[in-house]
Parts: C-alpha cells; structure tokens; sequence
C-alpha cells in the first residue's frame, strides 16, 4: 500500500496552492510534513485524502489514480485526522470513535463484531478506554487529541494522514503524541502528518517532506533534510545544533535569519547576526 | 480529574433504550391521535360514527369523523413528524443546536410560497400547486441557509439571517394577500404566520402525505453523514461521504417535508427547536438516535397544542403558533443565555 | 420643484379645511336638497345611490363597485371613490356625509369637530329599522317620496312570498364559516321566510363564525352558501368547498344565495326573503 503525489497542482480561486509536488508514502514511514505558514501543507494533504481536486497531475493509491478508487474504497483504505473541527456534539467517546467504522458498515447496519473490537483496539492503543462513557466538553485538549486519533486508527487504513496532530497539546502530551504516531507507523501504518514543531518532526519522523511555496524544497531524512541553507531559505531561521549523550542529533530553532533573494516576501529582512540584539 | 472507571458497560443498552423510546413515543403519538380523533366541539357519538365509517354510511357524525376529525389528527402528527424531523436533521447538519425550520425562515417562506401560489389563482388548476409552492419557497430559504452556513456564518449570523427571511417572507405574504383581489385574503395573515388545522380535510391529507414521506426518507438517509459531520466536513468526506449529495437530500427532504406541510397548515413554530433537545438527554447528543424520537415527538408536541387548543375555551379559536411559541420561545432565550455562558 | 409643489398641496389643504365651513354654510341652488353627497359605508353607499341622483353623488367607498360584495355596482361605475379617509372627504367639500354607526370612526370624528356632523346609519336588527332607515336616507338626500316607494316596494314583495310547507332548519353558511346570529337582521329575514335559524342552537364564537363540524353536526334542513364565484380564490371562500359541505351539497341541503344579498339592509332584503322560501319550497313542497 503506498500513496503518491505525481506531479500535483492545486489551484484555490485562481491562486496556485501546490505547484508540481511529487512524492510517496509506503506502509509502516512515518513522514513529516513541514512548512512554513501558506507553504501549502494542508492542502496536500488534503489532496491526498481526495479532498482537494487537483488542477493538473494525480494522486496514486497503489498505482491507480485516486479519482478511480471508489469512496468507501478510499474512506477504508485513507484516514484523515484534523484536530481544529473539534468534536461538534457532546457524544460519548466511545460513540466518536465507533464513527471510524462508518466506511465498513452498510447503510442502517449496526456494529458488528468486528466493528466493536476495532473500536476496542483503537481505544486501547491510544490509552482511552477509561474515557469511552465521557463526553466532549469534560476533555481536556490532550484526552480529545487522543480520541480524535482513536478514532481515526478505528478506520484500520493503511495510510493515516494527520493535520497538525500535536499543535493544541502541552510539550508533555506533544511527546506522548508523537511516541504514540511512531509506534503506529512501526505496525505498518503509514503516516503523513503536518508538524510545525521542527525539533519533535526531526527526532520521531523517519523523513522529512519540506513544502515552501507550493513545492517540495526537501524530501529525505531529517538529518538530510533540514540543512541549514534550506531553513534560512524555507523557514527563515537559523538553529541550534547538538547531539544527545545517547549519540542523536537534535536542532532547536533559535532566531530569525535573513531571507535569501529568491524568498519574495520579504526580502529586507534582519540578518543574523542582528537578529539577536533586538530580542 | 478522571473519574473511577464505570461498571462494564452493555453493547445494546443504548440501542435498546432508544428502541424504547421510539416505541413508547410511538405509542403517545397513537393515543394523542385518537384523542384528538374524540375531542371536538360538538357532541359525536363516536362508535356510532365508527360503525356508519366502516358500514360505508354517509351519516353525518361519520363524515364528521372522516373528513373532519381525522383528517385533523392526521395532519397534526404529520406535520409534527415533519417539523421535529427537520428540526433534529437540520440542527446535526448545520452543527448548530438554534437551526430550525421555523426561526431560520424556511417555514415562513414556505408560507409565502403558498400564498403566491394559492392567490396566484394557480391551486384551482393544479391541486398540487399549494404544496409545490410551499415546497419552492421552503427549498429557496433552506438552500440560502445552508449557502450561508457553507460560507462559514456562524450561529449568530445564521439566527440574524433567519430573523430577517421570517420578518422578509411574513411582510411579502402580507403584501400579497392585501394585493389579492378576494376581500377575504386579507384576513389570511394569521393563518399563514401561526398556522391552524382548523376545518382542514381528507384531501389535505392526501396532498402532503406523499411529498412529506417522500422528505422523511431524504432526509432519514443522511442519518449517518450527519454522525460523522459531527466531526467536520473533512472527516465526513474522509467517511466516504458525498457531502454535496449529503446536502442536496437535505435541502430537498426539508423542503419537501416543511413546505407541504405549511402550504395546508400554515406555518408552526418552535417545534423543530424544542424537540430536538428534549430528545437527546434521553439518547445522547449523536444525532441518528435522535432522529426517529424527534420525529414523532414533534407530532406528539403538535397534537398536543392541537388538543390545547380546542379545550381552553377562547373562541375564535387559538392559533397553533400561539401554543408552540408560548412553550418554545421561553426554551429558546434559556438556550441563548446557556450558550452565552458556555462559549 | 418637489418642495414647492408639496408646499402646494400643503396650502391646498389648508385653503380646503378653511373653506370647509363658509361652504356647508352655503346652501345649493336646489332649496334644501344637498349637492354633494360623500357616502363612507357600502351600506349607505347602497341606499345613497338608489335613493339621491346620480348628480347629487360626489363619492362612495371602493367597495361599492365590487358587484360580488355591493348590489350596486352597476349604479356606482364611474362614480368617485375614497377610502373614507378624512383628508379624502374633506377635500371633496361634501354638503352631506352618511356614515355607517361602527366604520371610520376617525373621519366622523373629525367631521363632528369641524362641524359637518354626518348621518350615522346604525346596524337595524328587523325590518322595521331597515324601513326606518330607507326613509330616513331619502330624506336626507332631498327625495323622501323615493324612500316611500321603496318600502312600498318591499313590503309588496314580502306580501307575495310564500313560505315552505313546514318550517324547515336552516343554517346561513358565510365565508370563513361565519353565520346569522339569533336577534339579527339576518335571523328575522330567516324567520320572515318561515324558517327557523339553527345557527341558534350551536356554538358560535364572538365574531359569529362556526367551527364546521358544529355545522355538519347541526343537521340543517337548508346550508346557505354564498352563491358567486369569483375566480379569485381565498381561504375563508375555499372552507365552503370543503368536503363535507360538498357531500351535503350531493344530498340536496345547499342552497345557493350571493353573498351581497346578506351584507346590507335594504330593498333587497326582500328578494332574500323571497329565495329562502323559494328554496324550502323546493325541499319541503
């Protein structure tokens, strides 16, 4: 099972979103997508969960353009995880996550067997079987993460595509998050997920897509990814560099650098060496 | 924080519960009907009528009760099943607890819609042309309401909207029955904006039963994109839902079930509010359990001020409206200060 | 150019409330008979029309053009119009006004203050009111042997009606189900054709309207219904299509009756009279 980009283009009210972008997911990678803000990451991703008609090139699922894979096929096969749509009504947590096995039931069928130990097993992957009676608003922001994922692994896809998973969670919950998104790529899940976080995206991600204005600057391991021209040029920032006493390198993202001549936004921006003297 | 883990909890106990709830409110919806079948304003020996109805006798009190009594209790579950429908499928679509037939216009067009058609002179040629405009100005409130909620109007924007349609739609039937050249057309208006089964027949019944079923079933197949809709659009289409099919059922099955029950009661408020959140302590918040109870406890509701309404001695008669918005504007204003607090 | 010319209409308006008095005061060329007769009620635009020369007319209601509710409507083609709105009538320096004792109540109010006081046609419940009131309308207008003919008239037409063989029930059926309470003009009409009123006997709410099961259950002999049909419909004309009034229409029970015939008193009460018995007639021979 593998999903891929084959040169795609997005355009949104005449505006070009994704300008070109190629680039495959297999079973059991665990990939960050990162980006500065309006490099169009969610917009591929949305793309590769068939959300987003492409203007011009495809997205494969096994080698067969996704326009030709049927819904529920798709809706079985790709999960989609976005946390800023919230949980619209106080249901049980246990309902929530029972709505992933909405593509494996036919119309007015109940759950199955199979339905409820899928729920049961998604629950207790992400730690939220003791949840499964509460409802919404008495969550916390951690406990929705959780059931919201839960809720997508129910669907058992092989590709699970998440936005910004770890965005809204304290630095503890965001360690937690991504042990959790790891250890399910490791079962044989792929995963695409939108991180802003660039030290967490390089030490769990095996490989890094890096987005900037609608292409992809870098696709490689994080070590390979994330040179420091590319992240003056991409994201405009310089880093911190080091290795963990266990042998592991980390960056940590320390102040603004000057933007390169061909970043058109803002092509006077501090220098660094300036930069911090005025923080 | 997290409470003590609860006892095991049983597979079928939601399901059961709400089989029973649906059962039992099936039931009151039975014995209001037949309540209203038996209350009147004069005295009907019934089982007498009962028998001539059955015998095939055109006796009076069996025509009373054929082409007055029952179609009257008919149209009162109806239309109730109509509007609590509507109500619930509405509120889990737009992810919104104030949506509703009735405070978002769609009633009130429905009623201008008819009013257009019926002083149009258009109901003499074609028996249908009542429902089918009540249906076109149900269709073109609802379609403008969930364009606006596709654009991304909040709650407030979307109840504003509605209070301009409603205030828009009853000032245009007014205009139009005051231009309608019938020196009786005036006196309509408060029929249209409060609406009554007074004195309605059979043939009612026979005009809005197959439009309004035709609505209950669009709008009870989206049952389960309502669920995942819960989630957002994304989510929902990631279920393998075709939400622009999702939206047309919708649109179509309120405007089918809302404006055909307006064009022969006028339009009743409140109910399709209220019902919704009276159900969902008792099946919970998702909204396919919700559906079926809000249906038929919108027909008990409207039998029920149907009933009120012949018993409290005021003549002329209250209007239905009246009774619906005693009991639901109330409930409506605690739900604004509640969400006010919350949000 | 806008404002000058509502500065126009305003002292137009001026000159007429001013002028008002000095003309009332002044008496027409015709000793005694008024000249220009404003009527602000169908009822009296009925009789005013009948009764005064088309000359003496200077405006009724729109109603009275309406030949489905005014049984004058031939007589009031061409003649001016109001809406009984007091600006209306003063402007039209009337030398006479008739009123009705419960409409525009505004506009008569007015006339009193400025010293117009109108004729005030009350609401007669038999038929010695409505001859009163015929004779007392020919007067005003300046032609009180016209009155005396009229009443001659009716009373002629009475005298030649003759009722069923027994008193059937009837029940006067209305648009919006509205019927003919006991002590009105309409229920001595019924009684005059030697029926009896059934709308006595059922509930009626405060308007007079009956809820038709009340209606159906009543078992009238005789259901009156408004007989025009004007193409143009409405609710209240459509409950008297509703399907049990149409079955008792398949047993005979209907009679059909324009609706104008009810609404005012006058000659025409009469030929009402005449219809009704004429019906029960038929039913009971």
């Amino acid at each position: 099972m593998r999903v891929s980009a084959d040169d795609l283009r997005v355009r949104l009210q005449g505006r070009p979103i994704l300008d070109g972008v190629s680039l495959s997911v297999g079973e059991g990678e665990f990939v960050g997508l990162v980006g500065p803000n309006g490099a169009g990451k969610t917009t591929l991703l949305r793309a590769l969960a068939g959300l987003v008609p492409p203007s011009a090139g495809r997205v494969l699922l096994d080698g067969r353009p996704l326009c030709a894979v049927s819904r529920d096929e798709r809706a079985r096969r790709l999960a989609l995880l976005v946390q800023s749509a919230g949980i619209g009504w106080p249901m049980r947590v246990s309902e929530v996550v029972a709505l992933g096995r909405l593509p494996h039931r036919r119309a007015f069928a109940a759950l199955s067997e199979a339905d409820h130990a899928a729920v049961a097993r998604a629950m207790a992957r992400v730690d939220v079987t003791h949840l499964r009676e509460r409802t919404e608003p008495s969550l916390s922001s951690g406990e929705r993460m959780r059931v919201l994922l839960a809720r997508a692994l129910a669907v058992e896809a092989e590709i699970l595509l998440a936005d910004e998973p770890i965005t809204a969670l304290d630095p503890a919950h965001q360690l937690d998050a991504m042990d959790l998104l790891r250890a399910i790529s490791r079962t044989g899940t792929g995963i695409v997920a939108v991180l802003h976080d660039l030290t967490l995206a390089a030490r769990f991600c095996d490989r890094l897509v890096v987005l900037h204005g609608g292409r992809i600057v870098a696709d490689a391991a994080p070590a390979l990814a994330l040179t420091d021209p590319l992240l003056r040029q991409a994201f405009g920032i310089a880093v911190l560099r080091g290795t963990h006493a266990d042998g592991s390198p980390y960056i940590l993202p320390w102040h603004r650098a000057g933007h390169t001549r061909e970043d058109d936004h803002d092509p006077s921006g501090p220098d660094p060496v300036r930069a911090p003297d005025r923080s | 924080m997290t409470p003590p883990m609860t006892p095991p909890v049983t597979r079928m106990t939601p399901q059961t519960r709400s089989r029973r709830l649906v059962a039992g409110l099936g039931l009151l919806v039975g014995l209001l009907t037949l309540a209203s079948v038996a209350v009147g304003y004069a005295a009907l020996d019934l089982p007498a009528a009962l028998g001539d109805a059955w015998a095939g006798r055109p006796t009076l009190p069996a025509l009373v009760l054929m082409e007055l009594r029952l179609p009257r209790a008919l149209l009162g579950a109806l239309v109730g099943f109509s509007l609590g429908l509507t109500g619930a499928v509405m509120q889990g679509y737009l992810r919104n607890p104030l949506a509703d037939p009735g405070i978002l216009g769609v009633s009130s067009a429905a009623a201008l819609g008819a009013v257009m058609v019926f002083h149009g002179g258009l109901a003499g040629s074609l028996a249908l042309a009542l429902p089918l405009g009540g249906i076109a100005g149900a269709a073109l409130a609802a379609l403008g309401i969930v364009v606006l909620a596709a654009r991304g109007t909040g709650t407030q924007g979307l109840i504003l909207a509605g209070i301009g349609l409603s205030s828009l739609a009853g000032a245009l039937t007014a205009l139009v029955l005051n231009l309608a050249p019938n020196p009786y057309a005036a006196l309509e208006i408060v029929f249209w904006l409060m609406g009554s089964l007074a004195d309605r027949s059979l043939d009612h019944v026979r005009l809005c039963l197959p439009l309004m079923a035709i609505g209950w079933v669009l709008m009870l197949s989206t049952a389960r994109a309502l669920d995942a809709l819960a989630l957002g659009e994304d989510i929902a289409a990631s279920l393998g839902f075709d939400l622009v099919s999702v939206r047309l059922r919708i649109v179509t099955g309120a405007a089918l079930a809302v404006g055909s029950g307006v064009a022969v009661s006028g339009a009743i408020g409140f109910v399709g509010l209220v019902v919704p959140h009276l159900v969902r302590p008792l099946v919970g918040a998702r909204p396919t359990p919700s559906l079926w109870p809000s249906g038929l406890l919108g027909a008990a509701l409207v039998l029920g001020a149907d009933l009120l309404v012949r018993l409290v001695p005021t003549r002329p008669e209250l209007k239905l409206g009246v009774v619906t918005a005693l009991v639901g504007a109330p409930f409506l204003i605690a739900l604004l200060v509640r969400r006010g607090d919350g949000r | 150019m806008r404002a000058s010319r509502r500065l126009g209409a305003a002292a137009g308006l001026a000159a007429a409330f001013a002028a008002f008095p000095v003309s009332a005061g002044e008496k027409p060329a015709a000793p005694g008979w008024p000249s220009r007769v404003v009527s602000l009620n169908l009822c009296a635009d009925e009789l005013v029309l009948r009764l005064a020369d088309r000359a003496q007319v200077a405006a009724v209601t729109a109603f009275a053009r309406d030949s489905r509710g005014s049984t004058v409507a031939a007589e009031a083609a061409g003649v001016p119009v109001t809406r009984g709105l007091a600006e209306e009538i003063v402007a039209l320096k009337p030398d006479l006004v008739v009123a009705g004792a419960f409409t525009t109540r505004t506009t008569v109010g007015l006339l009193k203050r400025i010293g117009v006081p109108p004729l005030e046609l009350g609401v007669p419940a038999d038929f010695d009111g409505v001859r009163a009131q015929i004779r007392q309308v020919a007067a005003a207008v300046g032609h009180p042997e016209r009155g005396e003919a009229m009443v001659a008239e009716l009373d002629a037409t009475l005298a030649h009606v003759v009722p069923a063989a027994r008193s059937l029930r009837v029940l006067v059926l209305r648009p919006n189900a509205f019927t003919v309470s006991p002590g009105t003009l309409g229920d001595a009409i019924i009684r005059a054709a030697g029926l009896v009123n059934v709308a006595a006997a059922i509930g009626r709410d405060r308007t007079g309207s009956v809820p038709l099961e009340a209606a159906a259950l009543a078992d009238a002999d005789l259901v009156v219904v408004d007989a025009s049909e004007t193409g143009t419909p409405s609710l209240a004309d459509a409950l008297l299509h509703h399907p049990i009034l149409e079955r008792l229409r398949g047993q005979g029970r209907m009679v059909a009756i324009p609706n104008r015939l009810w609404t005012c008193p006058g000659p025409q009460i009469a030929e009402l009279v005449a219809r009704l018995a004429a019906a029960a007639r038929e039913r009971a021979p």
